[in-house]
């Protein structure tokens, strides 16, 4: 590819993306200005939202061809031969670029603007045979600079850009995601279209309900500057802009959790959820301090082609090889950091900078700690299940493809930072998750409560693919789940809205039905979710499945490779095979539970009715994507277009990294898994669709007779693992505590002494009044009182009569005179 | 003789004066008013101030006291022809007038007037004094005249024959040349005293009354227009009758 | 003419003066405080004349004593027309009667 075609490519990507990231924006702004004077009854603000995030979606879309185009992606050559992953992906960028080299180098050197486009810089170099290695962990990216918000010598905080396969993926994704959800909560919440509202779960005194005016307006302006928000995440350039809209995130979050602010549980909710991100976001900090001290910028990477400028945190961190250069053992060790060049980086002092080994570990500790907190992870998963007191959309969009995404889009973008002991926590903490939520979700019977569990333990996957070095498992699994979960949740949405909001599955039953479209297209997202798949492989397509399996089989397959090298961790290849068994039961538990079997309400039966098609539509869009936008698993188009951004040094495994000697499996050995991976998955996930149907469909077991077998187990999982009463315990009940004493420290010391100071400065006030009315204003007053009676006294020489006047004048020169002879003799 | 003319006049003058203070009749009071201005124009004779004094017998006398007893007589109806003072303030404006005259007296006669003049003489500013007697210029009212219409001819005359006059007054003795042209040097704007600068001092000291008698002629207008508006009779507006 | 000298003049231009104030604080009639007036324009005038015939003066004097005297025509004038507006609207000459001033 020609610098040209990179520069041309790069600044229509650049204002496409910023096209889609800026409309919501707008949107936001003409809704919730507008909203006051459009009146409750108008949908013109969801039309308006509507309209704002398609058009970002259509924006998204071009970008999204524009890159597969400009990437050269041919689908076929990657992955035909899957063994040659590791290869791949050089030769991609080998291939598209080795034509144009001279061109790039020259051209490119002259170009300045602020979007640069990435060169494949070291087989560039190798090509000219220059010494100059090009440190570029990344193959393809662009990057540039929208605004310098400040600058502080030579570092400075800037809104920066950082476009990549991932970005451009990311994009189309959310927004594809967010105009279906949308669509759908114009049906849902058509209830808020009025002037008084009636909200049933909130109880007022006298047995009545709570009424308010709708607030439909205000419920997609806070859509829109979600999705500006999380777009804004996505498009960011450094750490510190990811970190800015990731608050924003957490802010819109907060307020559309506590939509319902006038019901208790939602208002705590959505304190919950902000608190719980808080915790995460103080680690956030941190590792943003570190880097900031030791590298001194904020930027991910800087593609420049010319290797002029600040080099990126990325690219400090990796050599070309994607290795960490470090020296020293243990806490003695050092990281050396990188210039663009491919040298050390030194430093003012001519030393070459570094960076403790130990710090950095921190750090990337820190950048997860965020990821956590964002993305649900143990042990801060508790906030999820209650957000699911927000409308469903909310929880569709919210909860289960972008907001909560976020995290694990980080610690995929984030991961060149991350050394091995950093990922071996994110692994950990992703398989304890998953398995966590998985077996909360089998015991749950509130529908929503099912996915928000569920949701819990695919990023708990994510994660867990991360960590064992499946950065493309990982991120795979985001975006195919991304459209099974908003899928599922929005025909969760379906069955409340049909059943009058109702949301207890134990009372719903036999609704297939009644609702058919809800039915299946919940069918297609449970299938996929589950890993189910017919054991055949067609050429060029791969297995016949719905995109779950894929994702799911390449994270398996990633973590049976990981165990293998690392025979010490195996339970991090058992624990998700598990929870893949466990997916599938409780999946296939809540599907069954609410469309199959007898209905368990009558009431709630007969007045169960199909959507209207505002909201079918999406669900079946959904529903497409969720089936097939894996399609051809691991060497499908979806894959490849994440292979693009994936970092060098994931391609070829790490052997004996960190001070902890960890294993990281290659694209090879995954691949050599694969086989056996994806067996062992679908047979578990079999498994558990077999035991769902036997229990609720068959009724062949009585799920009642097995919850008083495991009667303490079921009550321990009940309670969410005990959880909130072990926070309760640890956290609140001690600073309720502190916070009596500090009460009563209030009380007794300070409140006293402020008192008896108080009382002080009475006492000095009604003295000083005394003194004022004594002496100031006696004063005035008397100043006043003689100004005016000799105003008054005066007055009567002014008799009017003429000849007085006369009299006056001669007697006064006369005086004049007298006065003159007696004062100046001569 | 001067002084027993001065005398009389003044006398006449001064008790006159008084006597328009002390009458109480309007009438009364004029015609001491006309006594006393008519022997005011004869100390302003005395003066050789011919002119003067004539324009004050026809103004005055003639005009304006003339004025003033039409006033009486269009206002005077019966009871406002004498219109008594209260004899407390008469005290009064008496206490007051003494220590007025107390005052300007001792001022008047404490001044060494002959001393001053011929001071101001040494200084160097000229003295018109005795220039105009009538015998030789026929009174004042030539020169007057020519003042007000902007030449100032006893000035012009005065500086001309300088060097002829100066033998005749009595301290140019005092003078001797040299000193003379080193004082007309450093005071050449004092005209006449130094015939080098007889032109000059011809052009900065000859300032005529034109302009002030211009507008003093237009003041005059003003005045009696504004007199005649004051004056005339109000137009009484008629009443509707209905 | 130095046997009168300057003095005298003078004594008789304050006497005038002095006459001319008293009249005017004293006389109720209004007729009376401008021949008051008069009086002290010819004190005035007489000083005038005095100083130009026995100091540098003058015809420069003369001419503004002639400039006083018309003045004083000109204010005779237009005080009798005030006097007789006075008249028209009060039905008297007393000036007392005229007491807006008063504070």
């Amino acid at each position: 590819m020609s610098p040209d075609i990179y520069i041309e490519t790069g600044t229509t990507l650049k204002w496409l993306l910023t096209t889609a990231w800026l409309l919501p924006l707008a949107g936001f702004l003409i809704e919730v200005f507008g909203g006051y004077w459009s009146g409750r009854k108008s949908r013109a603000a969801a039309y308006l939202a509507v309209g704002c995030i398609a058009t970002g979606f259509v924006c998204s879309l071009i970008a999204l061809l524009t890159w597969i185009d400009a990437a050269n992606l041919n689908v076929s050559d990657i992955w035909q031969n899957p063994g040659a992953v590791a290869a791949a992906s050089h030769e991609v960028s080998e291939a598209t670029h080795a034509d144009h080299e001279h061109d790039a180098h020259h051209a490119g050197a002259e170009h300045d603007g602020d979007h640069e486009h990435v060169a494949p810089s070291h087989s560039e170099a190798e090509h000219h045979g220059h010494a100059v290695h090009g440190n570029n962990p990344l193959k393809f990216a662009f990057n540039g600079t929208f605004y310098t918000l400040a600058k502080f010598g030579s570092i400075q905080v800037t809104l920066d850009y950082y476009i990549d396969g991932l970005t451009v993926l990311m994009f189309t994704m959310v927004t594809f995601i967010a105009t279906c959800i949308h669509l759908f909560a114009i049906g849902y919440m058509s209830d808020e279209l009025t002037e008084s509202y009636e909200d049933h779960q909130v109880h007022l005194p006298g047995g009545k309900h709570f009424h308010r005016p709708g607030r439909f307006y205000r419920f997609f302006s806070f859509l829109s500057l979600f999705c500006f928000a999380m777009l804004g995440l996505v498009l960011a350039g450094n750490i510190f802009q990811v970190f800015i809209f990731w608050e924003l995130v957490g802010v819109c979050s907060y307020l559309l959790i506590g939509f319902y602010v006038e019901r208790k549980s939602a208002s705590t909710a959505a304190n919950k959820a902000f608190i719980m991100n808080r915790v995460g976001d103080f680690g956030f900090l941190i590792g943003l301090m570190i880097l900031w001290t030791w590298f001194g910028t904020f930027q991910f990477a800087n593609t420049n082609p010319d290797q002029t400028g600040q080099q990126g945190l990325f690219q400090m961190v990796r050599t070309d090889t994607g290795e960490i250069e470090t020296e020293g053992e243990g806490l003695n060790r050092v990281a050396y950091m990188q210039s663009l060049s491919g040298q050390r980086l030194m430093g003012n002092d001519g030393q070459a900078r570094r960076i403790p080994y130990w710090l950095l570990v921190v750090a990337g500790l820190g950048i997860f700690a965020g990821c956590v907190g964002k993305s649900a992870q143990f042990p801060l998963q508790t906030w999820l299940p209650d957000a699911m007191e927000g409308p469903t959309p909310v929880s569709a969009l919210v909860h289960s493809a972008t907001m909560v995404a976020a995290g694990v889009y980080l610690a995929g973008r984030f991961f060149p930072m991350f050394t091995p002991e950093v990922l071996l926590v994110i692994a950990y903490v992703g398989a304890i998750t998953a398995f966590i939520g998985a077996t909360i979700a089998l015991v749950v019977t509130d529908i929503k409560q099912v996915l928000a569990y569920s949701t819990i333990s695919q990023l708990g996957y994510m994660m867990l693919a991360i960590g064992v070095g499946g950065w493309l498992a990982g991120l795979f699994h985001l975006i195919t789940h991304a459209f099974f979960k908003s899928l599922m949740f929005l025909c969760s949405g379906s069955v409340i809205h049909g059943c009058h909001h109702e949301q207890e599955m134990t009372k719903m039953g036999g609704l297939y039905k009644k609702m058919p479209i809800t039915c299946w297209t919940m069918w297609i997202g449970v299938v996929a979710i589950s890993g189910l798949a017919i054991p055949i492989t067609l050429p060029y397509l791969g297995a016949i499945a719905f995109s779950g399996f894929h994702s799911k089989d390449a994270i398996i397959a990633s973590s049976l490779s990981f165990s293998t090298l690392n025979p010490t961790h195996s339970l991090l290849f058992f624990i998700p095979l598990i929870t893949a068994g466990i997916t599938a039961f409780y999946m296939h538990r809540m599907w069954f539970m609410t469309f199959f079997g007898k209905p368990k309400d009558h009431h709630v039966h007969e007045h169960a009715h199909e959507s209207p098609w505002v909201m079918c539509g999406p669900l079946l869009a959904l529903s497409f994507f969720a089936a097939f936008c894996a399609v051809g698993g691991e060497s499908g188009p979806l894959a490849k277009l994440l292979l693009t951004s994936e970092p060098t040094h994931v391609a070829g495994g790490l052997q004996a990294a960190g001070n902890i000697g960890l294993n990281l499996p290659s694209h090879h050995d995954i691949h050599e898994c694969h086989g056996q991976a994806g067996v062992m998955a679908l047979l578990a996930a079999l498994m558990g669709a077999v035991i769902a149907y036997l229990f609720y469909c068959k009724q062949a077991v009585d799920p009642a007779l097995v919850k008083a077998r495991f009667e303490s187990a079921h009550r321990f999982l009940k309670s969410k693992w005990q959880f909130d009463e072990i926070y309760d315990a640890m956290f609140t009940r001690p600073v309720h505590v502190v916070a009596k004493w500090c009460t009563g420290f209030d009380r007794e010391a300070l409140d006293r002494f402020l008192h008896s100071c108080a009382s002080l400065a009475v006492g000095i006030a009604q003295w000083d009044r005394k003194f004022d009315e004594a002496v100031v204003d006696r004063i005035v007053n008397v100043l006043g009182e003689v100004t005016f009676a000799a105003g008054r006294t005066l007055k009567g020489v002014q008799t009017g009569r003429l000849r007085q006047y006369v009299m006056f004048i001669a007697a006064a020169v006369v005086c004049l005179f007298v006065v003159l002879f007696l004062f100046l003799p001569r | 003789m001067e002084s027993l003319l001065f005398t009389v006049y003044a006398l006449a003058t001064c008790g006159a004066a008084l006597g328009v203070v002390l009458s109480q009749n309007v009438a009364r009071m004029a015609f001491w008013l006309v006594v006393s201005l008519g022997c005011v124009a004869g100390l302003f004779f005395m003066l050789n101030a011919d002119f003067v004094g004539a324009t004050q017998l026809l103004i005055y006398v003639g005009g304006t006291v003339v004025l003033l007893i039409f006033g009486v007589m269009l206002t005077a109806s019966g009871p406002f022809n004498t219109i008594k003072s209260e004899p407390a303030e008469m005290i009064q404006a008496g206490v007051i007038g003494i220590a007025l005259l107390a005052i300007l007296i001792p001022t008047v006669t404490s001044v060494d007037w002959v001393g001053n003049r011929d001071t101001l003489s040494h200084a160097g500013v000229k003295s018109p004094s005795g220039e105009f007697n009538q015998q030789g210029e026929g009174g004042t009212s030539r020169h007057i005249g020519a003042a007000l219409l902007g030449v100032r001819v006893d000035q012009a005359d005065a500086s001309a024959p300088s060097e002829a006059a100066e033998a005749h007054e009595h301290h140019d003795a005092d003078h001797d040349h040299g000193h003379e042209h080193a004082h007309g040097e450093e005071a050449h704007s004092h005209a006449g005293h130094d015939h080098a600068h007889a032109e000059v001092s011809e052009t900065n000291q000859a300032s005529g009354y034109l302009l002030p008698f211009e507008i003093i002629s237009v003041h005059l207008l003003v005045v009696l227009i504004g007199a005649s508006y004051l004056a005339r009779a109000k137009r009484r507006v008629e009443q509707p009758t209905s | 003419m130095e046997s009168v000298g300057l003095s005298g003049y003078l004594i008789v231009g304050a006497v005038l003066f002095v006459c001319g104030v008293i009249c005017m604080a004293t006389k109720r009639n209004g007729i009376g405080i401008l021949m008051g007036v008069e009086l002290v324009l010819n004190g005035a005038n007489l000083n005038f004349v005095a100083f130009s015939q026995h100091t540098h003066l003058g015809l420069d004097g003369q001419i503004a004593s002639l400039f006083v005297i018309v003045l004083a025509a000109a204010e005779a004038a237009v005080a009798l027309a005030i006097a007789l507006n006075f008249y028209n609207n009060h039905l008297t000459i007393d000036v007392d009667r005229a007491a807006d001033l008063k504070g």
